[in-house]
């Protein structure tokens, strides 16, 4: 063997050393409550989801259908190839025909780029604030507000950002609260709310105009620091889910009071939340523990608690027809992340797919059958 | 399949999923559904004004009026704008007037505004996801500056002598005291056989006696009157004669203008022009300080004129030595991850190492160690692994027992950077992580001392860290421009030993600081500010964009980094600036490196060689001996290149050069590319261009 092959067999032993990692990738699912369960049949659709590798500065499109799950393609989101721009959320407009990204590094302030979700072409963007994070989207597609986390700078209030997505213009930065994040909008379209990281807030945001309307010490409503990091709307408007990352838990509040209804228990560090349409399911992502929390809303139970493929479990997503939610994972270091498949029949895991570094945002764009529909 | 429940159905939810408890969302769902119904009236929109000119800084509130096909205004109908933000903002006012935004006009121009309104799908209106929201109209934002209110005419920067040509310097001033920026001069003179003056200012000193000078602006005229002597200049030399050099030597010009009495006559202009007697026209530059400099090889006169009166002299310019090949020596690929910087040391074992961080492509979450003692054969020992996605940077102490490894991209988002224990050189280990007000991650890293200065991603200051006791780094505060902004981006820093350090700092360029020279009191633990330079580099629009700095006798080579820009076609632009730092509070601009289509990255500076890894162009090396004037790329200043593009299987990009930074150590040239891994190449310089 010559010197040069023994140089490259260590080189490969070493590179071979980092692929794995030493990282646990997988356990099993734990029932948590009895469920009535289905058996998790083959999906007879192909469903298609965005989900944005940090930091790998990539969106991924995942496709899962009869055949399983697959990384259809990535569309590169990279402004400086030399530092990592920080792909963070990713949302689809209501009509499926536009691609928002949020890229979190910019120089500094972040941005908001509209693509052409079939060919991953920029067809628009707009200066934010620091670190823009979470869009929501109200239902006519117009506007988008954004939650500018500025997650590592200085601890005073950041905003929140409205969008006229049409002409790609930031209306306003609304400011709110220390490291907003997590903007979801109400299905009327009228309310916007985020939660703030750095200071224990809910906020409520006016969409017509355009300014807070209500707040909520969360603190105040629980024992011991909440930590929120997402909120999400009830199907029916009627109430709110707020992810308390630091207790593990979920509030559910009464959308007009903001009194709660409800404390759900889920995993360690309690992430992002997302409820079907149907009303009856709601999931928790634990990002400490590598798992989804399923919760019947009907019953009021965490009905099961699922491992994920990969650890640092970030972001989830339901399906219109309420048959699936994707999860995605960011894990650690060089090794990918991943998008898994939860079957909300037989609350399974029915699929996974590895994406890229730092899987996080994560949106559904569209579903469509063998007839093309 | 439609994702979106129509408005409509979230109604029929509201109403019969929870009965009696939820008037505000049927409240929240029926406006929604109102909004949309109201918009499929719409058929024109009104905005008032109907015209947009204001002056800079001015306010105006737009309204918009949504009107139905009798012209009957609707109510609730959703409508935007759009702007490009050029010349005006746009800020909704919404809370507390409905339909009604604030235009403020950011700088004088001329911009477009868009209206943009809602239209319901006639198939399905009720359904908020099936709507189209159509552009109706533009309107032209016409942006004034501020009012002028003065002109002001400086007096001549010569004496006025018969026979010398030069332009007066006269600015329009507005009534906020600033510089007028669209303001245009007409001058005229009231003598012109005396004083004449050309419509852009340039005046003409021809017989002795009185003109007074006018300008009119924007509706105002000052006037100065100029006395117009007689020269006293009597003979003129030009000093050096035939001077003989290489393209890119300064030749410092020296004339000698003296009066009757043989004394030297001081004030006057001194004009200068440069004729291509033998060699290409253009081939050689003077500039208004009377240097010299030929970028090909020529014959040149060159010629001062002062008061109407001429001398020259004759430059030869011979082409620099000829440049002999940089070859390679050895090779550490680094085939599965991308590669980022490098530093290469003697370790306390004898032997020599090269540590090389990682970049993003392939999961840069580690720091690979090689051992270089023989640069033909470098052998890889170990590597480090942390949680990160990159390690961007990698120093080591002068006494080579401590590195210091930055990151970015670590799963728990708690980024810093770590120390390692370099007791074992070959096999570094983990002594401790300090990410303490460094969360956002750190890029780069200069230590002095035991002090780290640490480049903060998260809020774009400089972090100064003790590690002293390296297993336990203390936070010593920090230093940033302009405290208390957000718009701002630290990229770099590199110190000397003269206690000075140089921030690359984008936008707000370079920024020297004292960290222990004394000139401002600074020291390494409480820095002061001492300069700063800023500049606006063109590449198809304006960028600051101040990426590394090196300083290297009077002079600091400073690159921008440019991605992104409409002739970034094979990859990024951005060059290097040579700036002279001999007057330390007054730093300037004097030359500059630039390899057409390609862009600079990290630099290196050793005994009058400039080494840069220039990404697609590879490694350049740049002799930057002596006086720098100009265009060093042109005046054949090159004095070596090597495209560090990996093979197959030796690269994770392969066939594709990515220098990402040099590294001089014993004579040989160590450069980290991205895409590639390590290479160690030799040069063999031309004894002539020893300095």
């Amino acid at each position: 063997m010559t010197l040069r092959a023994v140089r490259f067999g260590l080189v490969s032993a070493l590179f071979a050393a980092a692929a794995c990692g030493g990282r646990q990738m997988d356990v099993g699912s734990t029932p948590v409550a009895a469920v009535a369960r289905e058996a998790a049949p083959a999906p007879e659709a192909d469903y298609w989801v965005f989900v944005a590798n940090e930091s790998s500065d990539l969106v991924s499109l995942v496709r899962f259908g009869p055949g399983g799950a697959v990384l259809e393609r990535d569309i590169k989101v990279d402004l400086k190839p030399a530092d990592l721009d920080g792909v963070h959320g990713v949302a689809v407009s209501p009509d499926g025909k536009h691609l928002y990204v949020t890229v979190a590094h910019g120089t500094p302030f972040g941005y908001l780029w509209k693509l052409d979700p079939w060919t991953g072409e920029r067809v628009g963007e707009t200066t934010l604030g620091r670190f823009p994070a979470t869009i929501g989207i109200v239902p006519d597609g117009s506007r988008a507000f954004i939650v500018n986390f500025n997650l590592h700078g200085r601890p005073v209030p950041s905003s929140v950002s409205a969008v006229f997505l049409p002409a790609m213009n930031e209306e306003k930065q609304i400011e709110t609260c220390v490291k907003p994040h997590g903007s979801r909008l109400n299905l009327a379209g009228t309310r916007a709310y985020s939660v703030c990281v750095g200071d224990d807030q809910l906020v409520e945001i006016s969409v017509d105009r355009l300014a807070v309307t209500r707040r909520l010490d969360l603190n105040s409503v629980t024992e011991g620091r909440c930590g929120p990091t997402w909120i999400t709307p009830s199907a029916d408007d009627a109430h709110l889910f707020v992810a308390c990352n630091k207790l593990g838990q979920v509030l559910e509040l009464d959308a007009d009071s903001f009194e709660v209804v409800r404390r759900l228990t889920a995993g360690k560090g309690t992430y992002n939340l997302a409820a079907s349409r149907n009303g009856r399911f709601l999931l928790a992502t634990n990002k400490g523990e590598q798992s989804v929390s399923v919760f019947d809303l009907t019953a009021g139970k965490e009905v099961a608690r699922l491992s994920t493929t990969r650890p640092v479990t970030h972001g989830v997503v339901i399906s219109p027809d309420d048959r699936y939610a994707f999860v995605s994972n960011e894990s650690i270091g060089a090794v990918p992340g991943t998008v898994d498949v939860i079957d909300l029949g037989s609350l399974e895991r029915v699929a996974s797919v590895e994406v890229r570094l730092q899987a996080g945002g994560i949106d559904f764009w569209r579903m469509e059958n063998s007839e093309g529909h | 399949m439609n994702r979106t429940t129509a408005l409509s159905a979230l109604l029929t939810a509201a109403l019969t999923l929870v009965p009696g408890s939820l008037l505000a969302q049927e409240a929240d769902a029926e406006e929604a559904l109102a909004q949309l119904r109201a918009s499929a009236t719409v058929e024109s929109i009104e905005i008032v004004p109907a015209t947009f000119r204001l002056t800079r800084g001015d306010t105006v509130t737009m309204e918009g009026f949504l009107k139905d096909a009798d012209g009957n205004r609707v109510e609730g109908a959703r409508w935007g704008i759009g702007s490009d933000d050029s010349v005006f903002d746009v800020d909704a006012i919404k809370d507390s007037i409905p339909d009604t935004y604030l235009v403020w006009g950011t700088g004088p121009g001329e911009a477009v505004m868009s209206v943009w309104i809602l239209r319901p799908d006639s198939e399905d209106p009720d359904n908020p996801a099936s709507t189209n929201w159509e552009r109706q109209f533009d309107i032209e934002v016409v942006v004034d500056e501020w009012p002028a209110a003065s002109i002001e005419i400086d007096a001549p920067e010569y004496a006025a002598n018969v026979g010398a040509t030069f332009p007066i310097r006269a600015a329009v001033l507005t009534d906020r005291g600033t510089k007028h920026a669209t303001a245009e001069l007409a001058w005229s003179s009231d003598n012109p056989d005396v004083l004449a003056i050309s419509h852009d200012g340039v005046a003409s000193f021809r017989a002795v006696g009185r003109a007074t000078l006018r300008v009119r602006s924007e509706g105002l005229e000052q006037s100065r009157t100029v006395e117009v002597t007689a020269s006293p200049v009597r003979s003129l030399a030009m000093m050096p004669t035939g001077a003989s050099v290489r393209t890119g030597d300064v030749v410092q010009l020296e004339p000698a203008v003296l009066d009757a009495s043989s004394n030297a006559v001081q004030g006057v202009h001194i004009a200068y022009l440069v004729n291509a007697i033998a060699g290409p026209s253009g081939g050689g530059t003077v500039y208004d300080d009377g240097a010299f400099v030929a970028e090909m090889p020529g014959t040149y006169q060159v010629v001062a004129m002062v008061d109407g009166q001429s001398a020259s002299t004759i430059v030869s310019a011979s082409a620099r030595p000829e440049v002999k090949p940089i070859t390679l020596l050895g090779r550490g690929p680094v085939p599965h991850v991308a590669t980022s910087d490098l530093w290469v040391f003697e370790g306390v074992d004898g032997r020599d190492y090269a540590y090389t961080g990682t970049h993003a492509q392939g999961g840069g979450e580690r720091m690979f160690v090689w051992d270089v003692t023989d640069p033909a054969s470098p052998v890889l020992t170990d590597s480090v692994v942390v949680d990160a996605r990159v390690v961007n940077d990698v120093k080591v102490t002068d006494d080579a027992m401590v590195a210091v490894i930055t990151r970015e991209g670590a799963s728990d988002r708690k980024n810093g950077m770590v120390l390692l224990d370099l007791s074992d050189p070959a096999h570094p280990k983990i002594l401790s992580e300090f990410n303490e007000n460094l969360t956002g991650g750190v890029h780069n890293t200069w230590i002095i001392g035991d002090v780290v200065y640490a480049v903060n991603d998260g809020t774009n200051a400089l972090n100064i860290v003790d590690i002293s006791d390296p297993a336990n780094p203390k936070d010593l505060g920090f230093w940033e421009v302009r405290p208390g902004e957000e718009d701002k981006n630290l990229h770099d820093v590199w110190a000397d030993d003269q206690g000075l350090a140089y921030l690359s700092y984008w936008d707000d360029g370079l920024v020297i600081l004292d960290v222990g020279n004394g000139i401002k009191g600074g020291t390494a633990r409480e820095p002061k500010f001492v300069s700063s330079y800023a500049y606006q580099t063109r590449h198809g629009g304006t960028y600051g964009n101040t990426h590394t700095a090196y300083r290297w006798e009077n002079y600091v080579f400073l690159g921008d980094e440019i991605f992104g820009c409409g002739e970034c076609v094979n990859g990024p632009r951005g060059y290097i600036h040579v700036i002279d730092v001999s007057d330390l509070e007054n730093p300037k601009e004097v030359a500059f490196y630039k390899v057409p289509e390609a862009g600079a990255h990290n630099i290196w500076v050793e005994n009058g060689r400039l080494y840069i890894g220039y990404y697609q162009a590879g490694l350049r090396v740049v002799d930057v001996t002596g006086q720098l004037r100009g265009d060093l790329y042109a005046q054949g200043r090159q004095i070596g290149w090597y495209e560090t593009t990996g093979a197959e299987d030796e690269a994770i990009v392969p066939n594709a050069t990515n220098a990402w930074g040099p590294h001089v150590y014993k004579g040989n040239i160590f450069v980290a590319d991205n895409n590639s891994g390590l290479w160690v190449v030799k040069p063999e310089w031309n004894p002539e261009l020893v300095p």
